[in-house]
């Protein structure tokens, strides 16, 4: 009985490439990760990997928590937008353990904001530091929580 | 020699500076695809182009051009088995390199070149050069000993049938992967173009003739290296230089060239009229940081000379010696390879030397040594040479004429071996 | 004859094996598709990233150029010290008076942004009298809504998240670059001690605890506005800004990445 016959060369690469498609669904198989194409094309645990990423920066609310009357005070004048973490530094530490202090505050956390410029808009205030009382400290005449009254 | 337009670069160190407004992440010391992603399309386009030159002979019967037949197969895959190796190396982490093949991002144009490749090393290249030699190799594993040998008994993968039909039947397939090739060839290098030209967020990139521009440098550079390589091999052996074959490839070199300029001027002509937002910085481009590059080392040096050498010797070729034919030749070959890589350097580094904010240009400073510097990418410049002469030694035996061992089967009485 | 039955009989025992194999691959695969499911259905804090979309707005005319915002990413992020690492910045605009007599509409326009604007400005080069018009541009990642950085990703290290975010999987991320190259405002970086790619998370860790990106914390005049879509608060900071700023505008339109991130009063020169 005659049959047709496939030849030799052409059976070896068939199988050859059997081989090699076999090789890689296995590969495929094992090296992709487990949670790949939950949501997407991507790893979906990499979303709570990277949402368990410690913060630096605690937030406003974390320090109303013990100091509610300097909080509530400060809403009350211009620098309510302000946060406590944009002059007092970062605050998850701190808020861990009141034991870690928060940065110290220095006159150039006044003229970070306030020195004047061209590009700064019209209705933030602005002083030339180098012309304005030279020699004496911001505080002295300024207090950063009530910056409306004028001692 | 092929380095030149990247080494007058390198020459004048320049620390890294901004002239006018980068955004600040671009301000960076070093260009984020450096030197190598330089020599990654030129290698890659250099398969292409070899390959091309094969099919010539295969497809289109362009019987003079036989005895380069194999050697332009060998070096497209000695070239081809270098390609990944500048992407390798450039990767921040090589080691995960194998998830663009486990998790291909279909969208991503980088993540096809797992398959691409695959396909093109596997499904056309080494079959195409298997059925090519499968012949030769049943009868050199029975001829030589040692070594040799049993290499050669290896490639045949065990099958040892060489009766007419078997040998018929390879040639047959042979014809076929080689028409499969031509597409695969340009899906290859095409990709490569894509790669850049589907980047809006960069005009100098994104650009729809960018993938065709790409398709025709490579064909043209291609073609160059094997002229090159032929002529050199002939020397080194002292074996005559078949000129019918030789005019054949200058005169299929021109009329790619011719095209390639065609299409690269009228990208040129097309930014320039319809000029848009980006059109002042590429224009300073051009004419600053990319001058010696892209205007005297690409447009001149590159297209305008050798257009000029080899139209001359299409129009007065048959009158001039043979000798003033092969240097020309020659010169001209060595020029468009030039221009070829200076092209490459163009598109990579010039993309990179401006601001996508379109305010203002970067410089860098490149390195001699580390994993992205020059060295590094003349290695693997000169690593695809070094493969392929251990090709030729293998494939290329002095003894046997270098023609494509299938061809007689499908004009028996037409061919004859190399002179 | 013979050789070739036994080629045969190869054949179809690898036929076998292989068509077993793949069916035990795509009934492992299920059983761990299921898995999954259940394992994620309590993903940290309840938190579920399909009942939220993040939106965060810039108002160009707040903008002091104090750096605080940048400073804060840096430090909440752990983004390294260099000049060129920055999840966002702050750009300062100068465009100066038209030359008299020269009928243009604006003269020359002076971009910067010292080490991304992180320490404040030093005083403009230009002089106060040759200014007609300066200001401060915030930027970020623009959460696009094609993101061409995700697109180009070529092995899904780079995502759109449910909830409007655009993230970087830094422990998958095989550090190609596409995406640095694929974002028009220049907003990634290739960070050069992991290796990887990196760029604004929108603080997706703060914001999945309930707590503002340190950004928009730390900023003293509200410019940064930021707020969930899809939960309108009372008040809610976000929508007082859509409704106040009805003609906002975001950043290189033309380019159909659908940029989410929008700017009020911005200036035309802006890109």
């Amino acid at each position: 009985m005659q049959r047709p016959r496939i030849p030799p060369q052409i059976l070896r690469l068939l199988v050859l490439t059997i081989v090699i498609v076999t090789v890689y669904s296995i590969a495929r198989y094992f090296l992709t990760p487990q949670s790949f194409g939950m949501y997407g094309w991507y790893r979906a645990v990499a979303l709570d990997e990277i949402a368990a990423r410690p913060t630096t920066y605690a937030g406003r609310k974390a320090c109303d928590e013990c100091h509610s009357e300097v909080v509530q005070r400060l809403a009350k004048y211009e620098h309510k937008s302000v946060s406590c973490e944009s002059c007092h530094g970062v605050g998850q530490a701190h808020a861990e353990n009141p034991d870690v202090a928060v940065a110290k505050l220095t006159y150039s956390h006044c003229v970070r904001c306030h020195e004047a410029d061209p590009a700064r808009p019209k209705w933030l205030k602005q002083v030339k530091s180098k012309e304005h009382y030279t020699g004496q400290r911001c505080t002295e005449c300024h207090i950063p929580h009530q910056p409306n009254e004028v001692p | 020699m092929i380095m030149n337009p990247q080494l007058t670069n390198s020459i004048v160190e320049i620390l890294p500076r901004v002239e006018g407004f980068a955004y600040p992440n671009e301000a960076t010391t070093h260009p984020l695809w450096s030197v190598l992603i330089v020599v990654y399309p030129y290698v890659t386009g250099l398969v292409a182009g070899a390959f091309i030159m094969a099919s010539l002979v295969r497809v289109f019967n362009v019987k003079p051009l036989e005895p380069v037949y194999r050697l332009s197969l060998l070096t497209s895959l000695a070239f081809l088995l270098c390609a990944p190796l500048p992407l390798l190396f450039h990767l921040g982490h090589p080691e995960r390199c194998f998830e663009i093949m486990m998790t291909p991002h279909l969208s991503s144009p980088m993540a096809m070149f797992g398959f691409v490749y695959a396909w093109y090393l596997m499904a056309v290249l080494l079959l195409e050069l298997w059925f090519d030699y499968r012949k030769d190799f049943v009868e050199w594993s029975k001829a030589e000993p040692g070594l040799r040998g049993i290499i050669y008994r290896s490639f045949t993968l065990g099958v040892h049938d060489v009766s007419d039909p078997a040998v018929q039947l390879d040639a047959r397939m042979g014809r076929i992967i080689s028409i499969i090739g031509i597409p695969s060839a340009f899906l290859l290098h095409g990709y490569v173009g894509f790669i850049f030209g589907s980047i809006k967020a960069n005009p100098w990139w994104g650009n729809v003739l960018m993938p065709i521009i790409f398709i025709f440098s490579a064909i043209v550079s291609g073609m160059a290296l094997c002229v090159f390589l032929y002529m050199i091999l002939s020397w080194a052996r002292r074996t005559p230089i078949d000129m019918d074959c030789l005019d054949q490839m200058q005169k299929f070199l021109f009329f790619a060239l011719v095209v390639d300029a065609a299409i690269e001027s009228l990208d040129w002509v097309h930014r320039l009229y319809s000029a848009d937002e980006s059109i002042h910085i590429l224009k300073s481009l051009a004419a600053g940081r990319l001058f010696y590059t892209l205007l005297v080392g690409q447009a001149f040096c590159g297209t305008l000379l050798p257009l000029l050498l080899l139209g001359a010797i299409q129009l007065f070729g048959r009158q001039m010696a043979v000798a003033v034919r092969q240097r020309v030749y020659l010169a001209s070959s060595v020029l468009i390879l030039v221009g070829v890589l200076a092209m490459r350097w163009n598109v990579v580094i010039g993309g990179q030397l401006f601001s996508k904010s379109l305010r203002g240009f970067m410089d860098y400073k490149l390195e001699f040594a580390g994993h992205e510097g020059w060295l590094a990418s003349l290695g693997l410049l000169l690593l695809p040479f070094m493969i392929l002469a251990v090709f030729v030694k293998l494939f290329l035996p002095l003894s046997a004429p270098p023609q494509g061992g299938g061809l007689p089967a499908m004009k028996p009485s037409g061919s004859t071996g190399a002179a | 004859m013979k050789t070739t039955l036994t080629r045969r009989r190869i054949l179809r025992a690898l036929s076998g094996a292989v068509a077993g194999l793949l069916s035990l691959a795509a009934s492992r695969k299920a059983k761990a598709a299921v898995q999954k499911m259940l394992v994620a259905s309590h993903t940290p804090k309840g938190y579920d990233p399909t009942k939220h979309k993040w939106l965060m707005a810039l108002d160009v005319e707040r903008c002091i150029g104090c750096g605080l915002c940048v400073e804060a990413c840096k430090t909440e992020n752990n983004v390294p010290l260099g000049p060129n690492y920055f999840r966002t910045w702050i750009e300062r605009y100068v465009i100066t008076k038209p030359e008299p007599g020269s009928g243009e509409l604006r003269g020359e326009v002076v971009v910067d942004s010292p080490n991304g604007g992180m320490h404040g400005f030093p005083s403009s080069l230009v002089p106060k009298e040759q200014i007609l018009k300066s200001f401060y541009v915030p930027k970020l990642c623009n959460l696009c809504e094609h993101s061409p950085c995700s697109q180009v990703c070529p092995v899904g290290a780079t995502f759109d998240t449910p909830d409007g975010a655009v993230l970087v999987d830094p422990k998958y991320c095989i550090g190609c670059g596409f995406c640095i190259q694929a974002c028009p405002y220049g907003c990634r970086f290739m960070n050069p001690i992991t290796k990887t790619a990196e760029k604004c998370s929108l603080c997706y860790h703060r914001i999945t605890r309930g707590l503002k990106p340190a950004c928009v914390e730390v900023c003293p005049t509200e410019a940064r506005v930021f707020g969930d879509l899809k939960n309108q608060a009372p008040d809610d900071p976000i929508q007082r800004f859509l409704g106040k700023n009805k003609a906002a505008q975001s950043l290189k339109a033309h380019l159909g990445t659908g940029p989410r991130v929008l700017y009020a009063d911005l200036d035309k020169e802006v890109r």
